[in-house]
């Protein structure tokens, strides 16, 4: 009987320090035959098992396409991100997955699109933005607002920095809170949304950040005419199993594990009704 | 209705009979009045006048705790699984535990299936006992799943002054009349019409708990509810957990590793959703942090027509475990009743 609790194993690649709070941990599947069958879309998720501390899920922060390794993208905060945070290169780990749905690509082809991450809501929204913008000419525009709470917050510098130097990409930073040396946007992340003039009747936007943060932007984009399936966010919950078994994650009649975690404005809605 | 008489003289050579290939777990009498499920080593152990069981079969299909792996992290780390493969025959359950089973099924097979579940329920043949003199606290009637079941059992037994008319619903329970042909009598007309008449006796014996489920789904499912009845519920819940460890379909379970030197177990263990921490992230945002919240999100799973299209029906099965077990009357027929008149009574 094939069993979704068995992870497969897995060791780290590449540790890449992004913030004071944030590491990007390469990882790669042990099994050559597991590795190939490893597929996976952005937006997806993974059950990451640090052996003797525990389970948690994380989204897979790097495309694909080209790969044969992927990127977890981890904000240390509780007790498998603590342990996860003390490995280094050569460290084992467990995985489960690629796990839930993923963001719509072909669909949204031929629409302007606009990323909308703030602070660590641009890790899921990485591998997106890379799939798009490496098929650049199916897109009609491209465009990815970023916003974090101080300079320091900021993830992906490197990539942050050639995204905005980048052809056929608009990319504008924004802090919440400036600090020494900062000389660029101040502001919450919506702030910037005035300075974007696309055609929002063939547009679509991704979005991810903290709860509140999800709940003005969105706010501010159905007010610029955005359809409500037109805005396109991936969520977070407490999850165990990452099948749709054990219940954490359920909101209203969804799990966010099985069902999601990417959902459309108009799916959240409904949500929204019985929970929110 | 497929049916055969298992004459009372024949009762306990069959559940020998059984207990030769299978663990059979039925009623036990535990003390003086209590009654449990669990393994019996004789016949003569059966309690085959109980009405409800302390506990449902869940335990016996999700014990409350599992392990889901083992793993060793001595050199490079080693996973694996073990599955029970006991066969077990429930014997003399009652429909509405056999029914929460069914719940159980759509919870833990469809298209995910969970390995460890479905191992034991594989190897689990159901022998319900009909119920002919309900309890206070029943309102089986109400979540369509007794006191007599049309479906669902691989056999029914309803017990006649000659012994038990045995209704066949499966293959394996019929398999089982198969197996033992010398045992069974062919069953007479009168007996199948007593079985109807008893039925419709037993319905019209139902005490004050009627749960009128549809009235409180609709209102559920169309976002109707007034708001008063959660705050209501909230104040009377004491978020003991209690009617989730008692519900034969509250199966949420929370995961743990157990390190034992460099030889490691990840248990699964139950968790209830009223529980303050259980949607709680490890940054600390809890998106339920109202006790009304995990109230609202509990009854809408156990009773929502969006969960009982996913789950084939509602999860609510009318055992009334949760009118034993609640200390503060926040139990499903109160707040179904609750839903459906607006207030709390």
């Amino acid at each position: 009987m094939n069993n979704p609790y068995l992870p497969k194993l897995a060791t780290i690649q590449k540790v890449k320090v992004e913030t004071y709070d944030t590491t990007t941990f390469t990882l790669r599947l042990d099994d050559s035959g597991e590795r190939k069958a490893f597929e996976y879309r952005p937006g997806q998720f993974v059950e990451l098992s640090v052996f003797g501390a525990g389970e948690a899920p994380f989204c897979i922060s790097s495309s694909a396409h080209g790969r044969d390794d992927f990127d977890l993208s981890v904000r240390k905060v509780g007790r498998v991100t603590g342990v996860l945070h003390e490995m280094g290169e050569g460290g084992q780990v467990g995985i489960r997955g690629p796990l839930g749905n993923c963001f719509p690509f072909e669909e949204v082809k031929g629409k302007h699109i606009l990323f909308v991450g703030g602070g660590i809501g641009l890790f899921p929204l990485r591998p997106q933005i890379q799939d798009v913008y490496r098929e650049r000419a199916q897109f009609a525009s491209v465009t990815v607002l970023y916003g974090a709470r101080t300079p320091e917050d900021l993830v992906y510098q490197d990539e942050l920095e050639q995204w905005q130097q980048q052809e056929g990409m608009t990319c504008l930073l924004t802090v919440d809170t400036a600090a020494d040396g900062w000389s660029g946007n101040v502001g919450v992340v919506g702030s910037l949304l005035p300075k974007v003039s696309i055609d929002v009747s063939n547009a679509v936007a991704f979005v991810c950040g903290p709860p509140i943060m999800i709940r003005f932007v969105v706010q501010d984009l159905s007010g610029m005419g955005f359809g409500d399936d037109a805005i396109i966010t991936t969520l977070e919950r407490h999850m165990r199993c990452g099948i749709g078994k054990c219940n954490h994650c359920m909101i209203g009649d969804k799990w966010v594990c099985k069902d999601g975690p990417v959902f459309s404005y108009r799916e959240m809605r409904a949500m929204a009704e019985f929970e929110e | 209705m497929t049916a055969r008489m298992l004459p009372g003289n024949k009762i306990d050579e069959f559940a020998v009979r059984l207990m030769r290939s299978a663990e059979v777990v039925a009623p036990r009498r535990v003390g003086e009045e209590d009654v449990f499920y669990g393994a019996i080593a004789s016949p003569d152990e059966i309690a085959w006048d109980y009405g409800t069981a302390v506990e449902p079969l869940k335990r016996f299909l999700l014990p409350q705790r599992e392990p889901i792996l083992r793993f060793s992290t001595n050199g490079r780390i080693r996973v694996g699984a073990e599955y029970d493969e006991q066969q077990r025959v429930f014997l003399g359950v009652r429909c509405c535990d056999v029914t929460g089973v069914a719940v159980l099924d759509a919870m833990y097979g469809g298209d995910t299936v969970d390995p460890y579940y479905m191992s034991r329920r594989e190897r689990s043949t159901f022998i319900a006992l009909t119920c002919q003199q309900p309890e206070p606290h029943c309102f089986c009637v109400c979540g369509d799943a007794g006191p007599f079941l049309e479906g669902g059992y691989d056999q029914q037994w309803t017990a006649l002054p000659e012994g038990m008319l045995v209704e066949i619903g499966s293959a394996a329970g019929e398999a089982l009349v198969r197996d033992n042909e010398d045992l069974f009598a062919e069953a007479e007309v009168d007996q199948v019409a007593a079985r109807y008449r008893l039925a419709r006796e037993a319905e019209q014996k139902f005490g004050e708990f009627k749960s009128y489920i549809a009235g409180a789904m609709r209102k559920l499912s169309m976002n109707e509810v007034a708001p008063a009845v959660w705050e209501q519920a909230a104040d009377r819940c004491m978020e003991c957990g209690g009617c989730t460890y008692l519900c034969p379909t509250c199966s949420c379970f929370t995961v743990t590793d157990r390190m034992a030197g460099q030889d490691g177990v990840r248990e699964r263990h139950w968790d209830a959703c009223l529980y303050s921490c259980y949607a709680r992230e490890a940054s600390g945002h809890n998106p339920r942090p109202e006790r009304e919240d995990r109230l609202r999100a509990r009854f809408f799973h156990k009773i929502s027509h969006q969960w009982a299209v996913r789950n084939g029906r509602q999860a609510c099965v009318g055992c009334g475990r949760c009118v034993l077990g609640c200390m503060g009357w926040a139990h499903t027929p109160a707040v179904s009743e609750g839903i459906r008149r607006g207030v709390m009574t």
